[in-house]
This record gives structure tokens, C-alpha cells and sequence, in this order.
């Protein structure tokens, strides 16, 4: 095989491994942007609801208890505002189901909460007589603590993924810089093995060479060389022996 | 010694190494999975330190014995760094540790693992933890051997360093036509067992998968329960018979084709090896009878799973032997120090040299009592020059050395005695599991990272034959290059 193809083929297959390692990487990493923005798009999104259901049903229940306390007015609002709040919050779940069981979560968050607003509608519509504190503590309170256990249940279901996603991606993450750095190691011993190479089989013998013609030039006497790669080193070195004898023949007649 | 004809050998390994990771990462694109990219990418690394050396220095045919030997440990270090690359690309449970481990586990036939979970791992990369063994199991440099017909001289070398000294007794052959034979007896046996596994109902990946782990006498299963996930007498059955076939000297084997199964057992190594399993069995078996209440036929098969597993360095299990009592752990301790015979692909001291060492004391106990006294030590009347007597007495005691020191080193690191000394010795011994957190059913993640480090150097020991690996790394060996 020529010179030319021994380096080559070192070269062309490193410049392989390369490419094969870039390419791959950009990929993974693109592909992990991808996550990255699916998760908040999507599982954070999820999460954002939840915590507006809460925040609504914290606000029902401190509304019903202001409303038992004689402050109708300002609990009246309070209910009427939270409870917008809450089936927004809830729509904005509906609409956002990632995971095989997050529709069951949702209508069982929808049922509790239907119990919980009858409860209060009771209150807004009752003029107070069964609707005092025991009432409260027996039936809204517990209703009240059910719905929130619900979205809850909603908000962990979507954490979990949210980390199982996260592991997912430090894995991705690993298997996009992983054959980089892995080309990199690669790179840095075939160098080490390609320099060798060179040193051993094309160095070495241009050194034998130029090492044997001086001293055919100071002793008239060629050295064997000792060149026997099958290349253009290989060929120039029998070239040399010959150009030496034909002189050496020359000489003779002369 | 001459760096480019060491590169240039190892260039074949690496090239074999390349192609059955390329066959792995089919099985990954046909599964679609995600380790088909690390099996290729790893595949094509091997490549390129394969086919470069190959493609600029010229062949070589007179190969110096340290120049051999420094191929021979080479090849197998390269080969257990390029195993891992799939490992560490795939990622999961796959640290540089894990992945080190893991890869000169497989290599080694040893076995051991650090997954917890060893069915999340995808079809093609599972396939290629089995097939590291497969080519561990054979000695990589066999492979090549059988297959490049013009190493001639060079050949001969590399035999000598990879082939124990017993081994090279028994086959008297060429070294390019033992070598043949060798391989023929493993490719067939491979063969065999595939075929008889996939009529016991297993599919073709696992039994291709648990065949190349019988015949290489390694033990990785593709499940977590190992054998016993197959619940089925017929697959112990056969696996028990493949184990046994596994650890006879494959020369012996194959005389035994051609002239009749009798011939086996004219070999009074075949018979220790076969006495001492058989008698090994009974008595685990009656201790489990006796101590965990179990009928003689639960028993004995459960024990007769186990010590030929262990007895061959297989590593598989079928019972958790953790809870066995206290003697039947000792047996189990004698079969992973022991193992089977030299001429296989098990690893241990090796029934002969327990014989030689056996015989020398008794030579020596002798010479005592008769100081004028010539006295031979013989195998199959065949007399055992002192010299050989001499280095079976040196191995054991060097091997038992090593066995202390990683135990002492592992319980530096907090890990208890009995997992520390078991762990040691299934090392060792290429035989996987031990006792302790170590267990046949549990695994080796749990180790600290530089206890697996030191278990994987004692792998490579004990598969190096111990003094390989000793020579390979002594300065006089290094001083050489020139």
C-alpha cells in the first residue's frame, strides 16, 4: 500500500469517528432541548394549575368562614372570585394531559370539588340556621381537605415525572457528551500511535537513507539500508542502491 | 521488543473485537434500541486501532517469547477497555468503575456483576455482555490463531503465552491444528447447547446468550434470577451437562469424539474432577435436607446446580446459597478455589495442580520419613518433572497470596469479612458470585468504586494465569524496548 493511502486511511477513518461523534451528540442535544422545553411546557404547566387550585381552595375555605363569621359580603366575593380562580385552574389541567392517569386525577379533583361547591352554594343560598361552625368543621372542612388531597395527588403525579423526566435527561445528557469525549481520548492516543508510525516507517528510513548516501559521499561504499516497507520509501531506497552501483559501475570504467 | 509487531497483533483482536460489536448493534437496530449507537461507535474505535496498525506495519514472522506474552496481556487489557466503551456510552447504571468492571468481568469469564437490574438492559447490549465472554472464554488470541494460517513461528509464540503449560502437554499437535481443535470444540459445544436450550422453550437470544455463558464457563444470565427465571429441570439439566462438558480439557474432548466416551474417563483428572463434584453435591445436598427441610430430590438438585456451577467457574445460580448452612458454604468456598480442569475455559487453580500440590506433600512426607529415597510423583503414570512440581506449589501459594491481599484490601474498605473473602476468591477464580452482599443472587454493585477495581485487577490475575500478568508488568519486561 502507497504512503499516501497508509496515512489516509488513518486519517479518514479518525475524521469518521469524528463526525460520527458529532453528529450524534448535536442530535442528543437537541434532542434534550427538546425535553428540557416539554417538561415546563408540559409537566410544569400541570404543576402551575395545581398550585392555582390550591391557592383557590384556601381562599373558598377562609371565604366560608368569613361568611360564618357575619362577614357575608366580603366572603360572598371571596367565593364567587375563588371558585373562577379554581375551574380555571382546573380547565388549564384538562387541557394539558401528559400521562396515561392524569384524566382520572383530574375527575376525581372535579368530583370532590362539585361536592365541595354544592357545600358552599348551600351556604350562599341557606340563611344560616344548619350552617354554623359544626357544619364547617363536619362537612365543608373535610370536603374542603378531600379536594385539596386530590390536587395534590395531581401536583406529586406530575413531580414524579417531571423527575423521572430529569433522570431521563441527565442519561441523554451523558450519552450526547459521552462520544465526544470518547473521540476526544481516541483522537489523543491515535495520534500518539499514527506519530510512532510515522517516526518507525517513514522517518527512520529516510534517516537510514540520507544517513547511507553521506556516507557513500565521504567512503564510496554504500551501507545495506534496511528499508523493506512495501512504498515509496521502500522504492526510493532500491532507487538510491541502484543510482550507487550504476556510479560505482561508472567510476570503474572510468 | 518492537512496539509496532505488538500493535500489529493486537490490531487482529481489535478487528475481531470491531465485528461482534457490530453483530451486537444489528441486534440493537433490528430491537430499535438506544445501545445500537454505543455498540457501532465502539465498533467502529476498534476499527480504527485495528485496521491502522494492520495497514501500516508489515507482517512479521519471528515474534520474541516477552514480545508474546506482552501481546497475549495487551490484547486482553485492549479488549476489556474497548468492551466497556458500549457500557459507558449506553450510560444507565454504567460509571467508568462500572463499565471497567463490568467489561473485565465479561472478558474474564468471571461473571460478576454490578447490576441490580440486568433485564433493563437492551437486547443488543445484553447480547454483547454475553459475547464478551464468548471471546474471553476461548483466549482471544486463539481465535486469531485459528483463523491466520501464516503466523507460522509467530504463532507458535503466542500459543505458548496464552495456552497454559497443561493444556500444551495434553495436545499433541501443531500449534495452528491444536488450535483449530480447540475452537472447533467450543464453536460445536456453543452449537449444541443453543439448540438444545431453544427446544427447552428459550428464545434464540437467550439461549445464544446463556450458551456463550456455558461454554465460556462466565455465568452471565440475561435474567435477574439467572436459571432459575426459567423454573425448568430441562434447561438445569442441560446447562448442568454443558458446565461439566466446559470444564474438561477441550483436548480431551475431542480425542473422547473421536475414540469413544470412555476415553474420558481413563483421565484420573476427569475423575477427581467428576468424584469430587458428585461427592460435593451429596453433602450440600444433605445439609440442605437437614438444615432448610427440604426433600432429597429439591435438594439434590439445587445442590447439584450449584457446585457444578461453582466447581466449573460458571458462576450460574438457581438457589440463593446465602442461606445454606455453614458446610455446605465451605464446599461451595473449596469448589471457587478449586475449579475444574487446565484445558478449559474455567479458571480456579485448577484440578491438576490441586493434585500436584496434593502428591508434593505427600512426595515431601515421604522424603522425610525416607531421606535416601527416590521418590516420583506420577499422573496417569506418567512421572511430573520436579520443575513443574515446583511451580504447581509456587501457583497455589501465590494465588491463595493474592486471594488474602484483596481481602485484606476490601475490608480496608468496610466491607465485611465473608463478602470480602468470597468476593476475593470468585474473583480469582473467574467464578462470579460469592457469599455476603456478594451473593449468587445479588450483585457487586454495592462495592465501594475502588474495591471493583481491585476485584478487576485480581480477575485479570487469575485469568492471566497469574505470572502472565506478573512478567507483563516487571520492569526487566519493559527495559526490552527497543
Amino acid at each position: 500500500m502507497s504512503l499516501r493511502w497508509k496515512i489516509l486511511t488513518g486519517f479518514l477513518l479518525l475524521s469518521l469517528l469524528l463526525a460520527v461523534a458529532g453528529i450524534w451528540s448535536i442530535y442528543h442535544f437537541n434532542f434534550l432541548g427538546g425535553s428540557v422545553q416539554k417538561v415546563m411546557d408540559e409537566n410544569y404547566r400541570s404543576v402551575d394549575a395545581s398550585i392555582t387550585m390550591l391557592e383557590a381552595l384556601e381562599r373558598e375555605d377562609s371565604a366560608i368562614l368569613l361568611y360564618l363569621l357575619k362577614n357575608k359580603d366580603v366572603g360572598h366575593r371571596q367565593l364567587t372570585t375563588a371558585d373562577s380562580l379554581f375551574r380555571y385552574g382546573l380547565n388549564q389541567a384538562r387541557a394539558n394531559i401528559t400521562m396515561p392517569e392524569e384524566n382520572d386525577l383530574i375527575s376525581a379533583i372535579d368530583q370532590t370539588y362539585l361536592q365541595f361547591r354544592k357545600l358552599f352554594s348551600t351556604l350562599l343560598e341557606n340563611t344560616g340556621e344548619d350552617t354554623d361552625l359544626d357544619w364547617y368543621f363536619n362537612e365543608a372542612h373535610r370536603t374542603f381537605q378531600d379536594t385539596k388531597l386530590a390536587v395534590r395527588t395531581l401536583m406529586q403525579a406530575n413531580d414524579s415525572e417531571m423527575y423521572r423526566q430529569g433522570v431521563q435527561m441527565k442519561d441523554e445528557a451523558n450519552r450526547a457528551s459521552m462520544p465526544g469525549v470518547v473521540a476526544i481520548i481516541v483522537a489523543l492516543f491515535f495520534s500518539l500511535i499514527f506519530s510512532y508510525f510515522v517516526h518507525y516507517f517513514m522517518i527512520r528510513p529516510m534517516l537510514k537513507m540520507i544517513n547511507g548516501i553521506e556516507t557513500y559521499l565521504k567512503t564510496g561504499s554504500l551501507p545495506k539500508l534496511n528499508v523493506n516497507t512495501q512504498d515509496e520509501l521502500g522504492k526510493l531506497a532500491i532507487s538510491i542502491q541502484i543510482l550507487c552501483s550504476k556510479t560505482d559501475l561508472h567510476r570503474d570504467d572510468q | 521488543m518492537r512496539l509496532h509487531v505488538i500493535l500489529r497483533n493486537m490490531g487482529f483482536v481489535l478487528l475481531l473485537n470491531s465485528v461482534f460489536l457490530m453483530i451486537a448493534g444489528i441486534i440493537s437496530i433490528v430491537n430499535h434500541e438506544t445501545s445500537a449507537f454505543p455498540l457501532f461507535y465502539s465498533s467502529l474505535v476498534a476499527l480504527l486501532f485495528g485496521l491502522f496498525p494492520l495497514v501500516f506495519a508489515p507482517p512479521v514472522k519471528d515474534i520474541s517469547n516477552k514480545e508474546g506474552l506482552t501481546i497475549v496481556v495487551s490484547s486482553w487489557l485492549i479488549s476489556c477497555l474497548i468492551g466497556m466503551l458500549p457500557y459507558i456510552l449506553w450510560g444507565g447504571p454504567f460509571t467508568i468503575t462500572n463499565a471497567w468492571f463490568e467489561s473485565v468481568s465479561g472478558y474474564t469469564t468471571t461473571g460478576s456483576s454490578i447490576l441490580s437490574d440486568i433485564e433493563i438492559l437492551p437486547r443488543g447490549l445484553l447480547f454483547w455482555r454475553s459475547l464478551t465472554h464468548w471471546i474471553g472464554g476461548m483466549g482471544i488470541v486463539i481465535f486469531v490463531l485459528a483463523i491466520l494460517p501464516y503466523m507460522g513461528i509467530a504463532g507458535m509464540v503466542l500459543y505458548r503465552s496464552e495456552v497454559s503449560h497443561h493444556t500444551q502437554e495434553k495436545l499433541r499437535f501443531r500449534t495452528r491444528k491444536a488450535a483449530q481443535i480447540l475452537l472447533s470444540i467450543y464453536i460445536g459445544l456453543t452449537l449444541v447447547q443453543t439448540l438444545l436450550m431453544m427446544l427447552g422453550g428459550m428464545g434464540i437470544l437467550d439461549a445464544l446468550a446463556h450458551s456463550f455463558a456455558t461454554i465460556a464457563t462466565g455465568g452471565f444470565s440475561t435474567k435477574n434470577a439467572s436459571i432459575a427465571y426459567f423454573n425448568s429441570v430441562y434447561i438445569e439439566i442441560v446447562t448442568i451437562v454443558f458446565m461439566i462438558l466446559s470444564g474438561i480439557h477441550f483436548g480431551l474432548l475431542y480425542t473422547s469424539v473421536k475414540s469413544g466416551i470412555g476415553n474420558l474417563f481413563r483421565s484420573s483428572i476427569v475423575r477427581v474432577y467428576l468424584g469430587l463434584m458428585l461427592v460435593g453435591t451429596v453433602l450440600v445436598a444433605g445439609q440442605l435436607v437437614e438444615h432448610l427441610d427440604l426433600v432429597w430430590p429439591t435438594a439434590f438438585r439445587q445442590a447439584a446446580f450449584q457446585i457444578t456451577s461453582i466447581g466449573t467457574s460458571t458462576g450460574f445460580a438457581t438457589a440463593d446459597s446465602n442461606f445454606w448452612p455453614p458446610l455446605a458454604k465451605v464446599i461451595i468456598i473449596f469448589f471457587t478455589l478449586q475449579c475444574a480442569c487446565a484445558g478449559s475455559t474455567s479458571g480456579g487453580i485448577k484440578v491438576e495442580r490441586i493434585i500436584l500440590f496434593g502428591k508434593t506433600i505427600g512426595k515431601k512426607m515421604k522424603e522425610i520419613l525416607h531421606p535416601h529415597a527416590i521418590i516420583n510423583v506420577k499422573i496417569d503414570e506418567k512421572v511430573i518433572d520436579p520443575s513443574v512440581l515446583e511451580m504447581g506449589v509456587l501457583y497455589v501459594s501465590v494465588y491463595l497470596l493474592f486471594v488474602f491481599v484483596s481481602t485484606l484490601l476490601l475490608t480496608a474498605m468496610n466491607v465485611d469479612p465473608m463478602s470480602a473473602f468470597s468476593g476475593s476468591a470468585a474473583c480469582m477464580g473467574n467464578v462470579g458470585p460469592g457469599f455476603g452482599i456478594v451473593g449468587s443472587v445479588a450483585n457487586f454493585g454495592p462495592l465501594p468504586a475502588a474495591g471493583k477495581w481491585v476485584l478487576s485487577f485480581i480477575m485479570l490475575f487469575g485469568r492471566l494465569e497469574i505470572f502472565g500478568l506478573v512478567i507483563f508488568l516487571s520492569p526487566d519486561t519493559w527495559k526490552s524496548w527497543r
